[in-house]
């Protein structure tokens, strides 16, 4: 049975539409390609005026570094989207990574059961800041500041204001030296991609990941489409501290034998540093993990370019600084063409 | 019959009454955030002083010690109510950059007083100048471009702080002026009560109470407190009430520059030295300013947060520290200050939470 | 124009779409408009609420009230503010439950307590400015929260082909299935949320006052919708003060007056002043004694003002103690033009003329300055301070007027002040120290005119003076104007309540579609105005 529900006669017939076509946004957003076209002319013009930068000696040791700042970030990238922040993960590496490194170096566990450990560790903590958040319904920037300070106290406690020395090398085989590498790539840098690639799929084409989006843009409003707002909310902080736990285990294996007090600190500020460069907005809603990786990848790049250059290191933070700027006015004066419009 | 009813009528009625009485109570201790944290602020240090009469202490938690730890009480107290001024506009609005403006600024001071033989009085009034000059950044990209704030202070909060550590080469200035500084940060006698009361460091007098005044001038008898609060309660409202809301978060984000920079002099007293990393050492000096502010009842949400809240909350927070550092030896000391830190704060947090919902006012 | 043609809201787009009913239709209904509207009392109506009652506290919002939507048709639903119109809606929405009454729908009686429940039972709501996720595609706002999955996957491809129909049923095309609900004006945005609804296979679909914001263009493509989903057979209940526009698209009108339904009618019987008569019934209107200024010099006056894309052409002048009203429904312009003449929003050309002198306010503060002074339509948006005190929300717009050599705010004079328009305004609180929070709707908007009036102003604008205001409040609220006047202050008063208007003016002027139209004196009914400002064009059917 049809019906015409055609009402008037001047209307011609309409292209038919095409199932199965696109049903989502653009896979990369404008910002996104902005900040590739960035990255090239960086590259580039750090590959002419410093040899050494395109080396894969230089490369290398970059792509080791993106690693946990960028596995940090895909949480942290789920955390923005629902409008939220966490502050507290350098407490929640410096925790994971004693943790690992003292399993490994004084318990003398193998190396997969420490890693675990690690990832664990991670995992409890951010569940701790998803029910204190979820369930306490404070803002979560105060909650994390909060347990920031109780993480490095724990961290501390574990260090016992000592060096955790002798960590066996076999840790390394996450990225470090040539054992470190599969083609010539560090495999943290393989595994962190590995991760963007399922939490971009996952973000993107499941129910689940869009409802963080949708969590973000209206909290009420998701709880009235029947989204469990909650569960999601604790869901992101525990993603976030797993995959601290993760990046902490790299953290080790970019470093030394050694593994001092002082590990993880400022790691928060550079992964939302990554995190809103890459086009995340931190007023929940729409963001990338992609973008964070490019975020990460331009941060390192920054880092790297000024000590290859031979200026004082501390000046990359200036260009840092000058790239959030540079990001978010980007995408604010994107936002009020397209409202003007 | 009419006696039978009437009698556990009667003690319903003095139940609810002695019901109504404990919600009143208990309103008053939440939603009257400077009453709690003074209960909480005798609480502690009556118990320091248990601890130490019954010998749990490694020293003499008395008077003089109290007042020895006030010198941490200048730059924490002067930065939480910088914090105060700014987060009191609403908005998510929040000074990430106060640390980095406190080594930057006390980079220059290092340079005019320290270096180039700058009068004091000229060096630190220029030292509050340029503080106001780099919170003026921060305010024109918040009020007027439109950034968050909190992604607007990272990134000064990063430019600030590489600008302090490259300007001087990476080396602090401890030429003899500035090591002369140090006798800000010295205890002195107070006169005429010099028996009484014990030394207190001179950078309180010097430095805090002119602050605290100002602040509490500028947030409660002056026509701006009355602006910068209505805008933080209801920015729309305040525009239709003729309000220049951006103007006035402009200048919020000016005054926590200019306080920082009187931080920046404070410091290079206490260190005797003006330190690239002076503010952003460690975990920086933002995060206890706004951990100190949100104890004291500053909402997160704009509107509320009081003067004298931050300032009790700055002391509880210090006299605790120096408590715990009696109580644990070593470096254990320190970090268990950073747990009572994190543990009060939740605390705090979870605590205004619930007043929110229970009570729907804060103030 | 300031709205941007959208492809949604143009009419250019082409349709033929042969869709099978059967997924939009219950099988026992003859979806043309025609064949139900022959049978009025069909055995089984889509919805029948009887003797339907409900009480907010002491207030009665509703004390009868009865509907019958019959199946497949579009059913007007009219009445003056208050009537009890959202009320009845928010019943049947499930947003609240009756005191009494029955709800029906297909002959079945429902208790729904949630509006969770509602959609459930096929009524689905959708509000003038729709409740959606602005990053989210249109795709996936229509199936939020109840994905259809393949695995862990969405399955993006069933979903792509129900929306495709859906869209095509609304009356979008195809391609915006994957556009992004925050690049949609909002008559497209309705049309998703509409197309939400019918997702949800909404069986009953209300519309609340929809058109108020439209433009011509976009309020012709949303008629378009309307008729497609009640040639399938659903039924749409439609909200409007638009009287005439109803003549284009109802089948039916029930009108509501003080909490009853008085009268359920077939369109074709009626005409706009036949409804306009029977929603304000012969009540007369209390009103004060009209004074005639048309002798005096004029204080205040608007000269072909005109914002593009807001207004035009706007005539307007206010004698010395006159009280002028700017009668208006949602949309007509009258609150843009009270926020240009405060400052809020430039105008692009006439003039605003204050004591025959051209004047161009530029900022709220401006305008202060100038002697004007504006009451704002949102209490709780755009005018109260919630957790402040009474004196600090009085003085609030007058700050440096309380404030000694520049730096010094007086707290005394601010209590002085502050206690006086309290006493005045008769504001019922122990203290003007108390947060205004707490109090009530009508109180809260007497603090908030207090603030108004901390300085004499010569020209004092009012929109929706009494919004949200209980009875009594209400007619303190017109005394106040009325003294005022009296005082010699001019005021413009922009309201859409129209006993209102009648109860506190010396003249009316009516503004419809961003200009003003016609000007009633002393002497005017209720039943002229409403008309007026409807666009009295009956008999103007679709």
């Amino acid at each position: 049975m049809t019906t015409d529900i055609q009402n008037s006669p001047e209307h011609a017939p309409s292209p038919r539409t095409q199932p199965g076509g696109r049903v989502l946004p653009r896979a990369i957003s404008g910002q996104e390609l902005v900040l590739i076209g960035v990255l090239i002319v960086l590259w580039v013009l750090l590959g002419v005026f410093t040899p050494a930068f395109l080396q894969p000696q230089s490369i290398q040791p970059l792509l080791a570094n993106v690693a946990p700042i960028a596995m940090i970030g895909v949480g942290m990238t789920i955390i923005i989207i629902t409008a939220g922040i966490d502050i507290s993960v350098a407490g929640m590496v410096m925790v994971c990574a004693v943790v690992v490194a003292k399993l490994l170096a004084e318990a003398q566990m193998p190396l997969p059961v420490s890693i675990l450990a690690g990832i664990v560790v991670g995992g409890l903590l951010g569940l701790v800041n998803g029910l204190l958040i979820a369930i306490g319904r404070v803002h979560p920037i105060i909650i994390t500041f909060g347990t920031a300070n109780i993480f490095l106290f724990l961290g501390l406690r574990i260090f016992d204001s000592k060096v955790v020395n002798g960590i066996p090398s076999s840790i390394a085989v996450l990225g470090r030296g040539e054992g470190g590498r599969l083609l010539g790539v560090p495999i943290s840098f393989i595994i962190t991609m590995i991760i963007v690639a399922i939490a971009w799929w996952y973000l993107r084409y499941t129910a689940g990941g869009r409802h963080f989006y949708a969590l973000g843009s209206d909290s009420n409003a998701a709880a009235l489409a029947g989204i469990r707002v909650r569960r999601r909310t604790i869901l992101a902080y525990l993603v976030t501290g797993l995959l601290v736990g993760l990046a902490s285990c790299i953290v080790i294996a970019n470093g030394t034998q050694s593994l001092a007090p002082t590990v993880g600190r400022g790691i928060e500020l550079q992964v939302i540093a990554a995190v809103v460069i890459g086009g995340t907005s931190i007023l929940g809603g729409r963001g990338s993990v992609l973008g964070t990786v490019l975020g990460a990848i331009l941060v390192q790049t920054v880092s790297s370019g000024v000590i290859q250059l031979g200026w004082p290191s501390q000046l990359a933070n200036l260009f840092v600084g000058v790239a959030i700027i540079i990001a978010v006015g980007a995408d604010l004066v994107q936002q009020r063409l397209r409202r003007k419009a | 019959m009419s006696q039978a009813t009437h009698t556990p009528r009667q003690a319903e009625v003095k139940a609810e009454a002695s019901r109504d009485r404990m919600t009143g109570i208990l309103r008053a201790i939440l939603t009257q955030r400077v009453l709690l944290v003074f209960i909480l602020l005798v609480v502690v240090v009556g118990l320091m002083f248990i601890f130490d009469a019954v010998g749990l202490m490694r020293g003499n938690y008395n008077a003089a010690y109290m007042a020895g730890a006030l010198t941490n009480v200048v730059p924490l107290a002067m930065l939480a109510l910088a914090e105060l001024i700014v987060i009191v506009t609403g908005r998510g609005a929040i000074d990430l950059s106060v640390g980095s403006m406190v080594s930057l600024v006390g980079m220059t001071f290092g340079f005019t007083y320290g270096l180039w033989g700058f009068p004091l009085i000229a060096s630190v009034i220029l030292a509050v100048v340029v503080g106001a000059v780099l919170g003026a950044v921060n305010g024109v990209l918040v009020a007027y471009l439109g950034f968050p704030a909190l992604i607007a202070t990272l990134a000064t909060y990063y430019a600030y702080g590489s600008l302090a550590i490259v300007i001087n080469n990476q080396q602090p200035i401890n030429s003899p002026e500035i090591q002369g500084m140090y006798a800000t940060a010295q205890p002195v006698p107070i006169p005429g009560l010099s028996g009484i009361l014990p030394s207190i460091p001179l950078g309180i007098f010097l430095f805090l109470i002119p602050t605290v005044v100002i602040a509490w001038y500028l947030l409660n008898r002056s026509p701006y407190g009355r602006r910068l609060y209505a805008t933080g309660t209801n920015d729309v409202a305040a525009q239709w009430a003729g309000i220049d809301v951006p103007w006035v978060r402009m200048r919020a984000f000016v005054l926590s520059g200019m306080i920082s920079g009187l931080v920046a002099v404070v410091t290079v007293g206490q260190f005797a030295s003006a330190r690239p990393d002076a503010g952003t050492a460690g975990s920086g000096m933002a995060l206890p300013a706004i951990t100190i502010a949100v104890l004291g009842g500053v909402a997160i949400t704009g509107g509320i947060g009081r003067v004298s809240g931050v300032v009790l909350a700055t002391l509880l927070i210090v006299w605790l520290n120096a408590g715990i550092l009696l109580l644990f030896p070593g470096n254990a000391g320190t970090q268990y200050q950073l747990l009572a830190l994190g543990l009060v704060l939740v605390f705090a947090a979870l605590l205004n939470g619930y007043t929110n919902r229970r009570f729907r006012v804060l103030s | 124009m300031c709205r941007r043609p959208l492809p949604g809201a143009s009419t250019d787009y082409s349709i033929d779409i042969r869709i099978t009913t059967k997924e939009w239709t219950l099988p026992d209904v003859h979806p043309t408009a025609e064949s139900a509207a022959s049978a009025p009392t069909t055995p089984v109506p889509r919805v029948k609420l009887s003797a339907i009652a409900k009480h907010f506290g002491a207030v009665r919002a509703i004390s009868h009230a009865d509907l019958v939507v019959r199946p497949g048709s579009v059913h007007a639903l009219v009445g003056e503010n208050g009537a009890g119109k959202s009320t009845l809606i928010k019943i049947l929405s499930g947003a609240e439950s009756p005191d009494a009454g029955t709800v029906e729908i297909d002959g079945r009686s429902v208790h729904h307590s949630s509006t969770t429940d509602a959609i459930a039972a096929g009524i689905a709501t959708v509000y003038q400015e729709p409740q959606l996720f602005a990053e989210l595609t249109v795709a996936e706002n229509i199936f939020i929260g109840r994905e259809q999955r393949k695995g862990l996957r969405v399955d993006w491809k069933r979903q792509q082909v129900e929306v495709a129909k859906l869209l095509e049923l609304i009356g979008l095309p195809a391609r915006y299935a994957s556009m992004v609900v925050d690049d949609l004006s909002i008559a497209a945005k309705q049309q998703v949320a509409i197309a939400k609804a019918l997702a949800q296979d909404a069986s009953v679909l209300i519309l609340d006052e929809p058109s108020a914001i439209l433009t011509d263009a976009e309020i012709d493509v949303l008629f378009d919708v309307v008729r497609r989903l009640r040639s399938n057979g659903v039924s749409i209940i439609y909200i409007s003060h638009r009287l005439d526009e109803l003549f284009r698209i109802a089948d039916d009108v029930t009108v509501m007056r003080d909490g009853r339904t008085v009268g359920t009618h077939r369109m074709a019987d009626m005409t706009v002043r036949s409804i306009a008569e029977e929603m304000v019934g012969g009540v007369p209107v209390g009103s004060k004694r009209h004074v005639d200024h048309s002798n005096e010099d004029p204080l205040f006056e608007l000269i072909r003002l005109r914002r593009s894309g807001a207004f035009e052409d706007v005539n307007v002048s206010v004698a010395p103690g006159e009280v002028v009203v700017l009668y208006g429904l949602v949309g007509s312009g009258a609150a843009e033009i009270a926020a240009s003449v405060w400052g809020m929003k430039r105008v692009t050309s006439g003039e605003i003329r204050l004591h025959g002198k051209r004047i161009s306010p530029r900022s709220p503060r401006h305008a202060q300055n100038l002697g004007i002074a504006l009451l704002p339509a949102d209490r709780k948006g755009q005018g109260m301070f919630s957790f402040q005190s009474i004196a600090f929300n009085i003085t609030a717009g007058r700050i440096p007027l309380l404030t000694r050599f520049g730096v010094w705010f007086d707290r005394r004079r601010e209590g002085i002040v502050a206690r006086d328009l309290v006493k005045r305004l008769a504001v019922k609180t122990p203290s003007e120290r108390q947060a205004i929070g707490a109090m009530s709707g009508g109180n809260a908007q007497k603090v908030v005119l207090a603030r108004q009036l901390v300085e004499r102003p010569k020209l004092l604008i009012l929109e929706e003076p009494t919004q949200g205001v209980d009875v009594g409040a209400k007619e303190e609220i017109h005394s106040i104007i009325d003294d005022l006047a009296a005082g010699g202050v001019s005021a413009l008063v922009v309201t859409s309540d129209l006993p209102e208007a009648l109860r506190i003016a010396d003249r009316i002027v009516v503004v419809r579609a961003g200009t003003t139209t016609v000007t009633f004196g002393p002497g005017a009914t209720q039943v002229d105005v409403l008309a007026a400002a409807a666009g009295d064009v009956s008999g103007r059917a679709a």
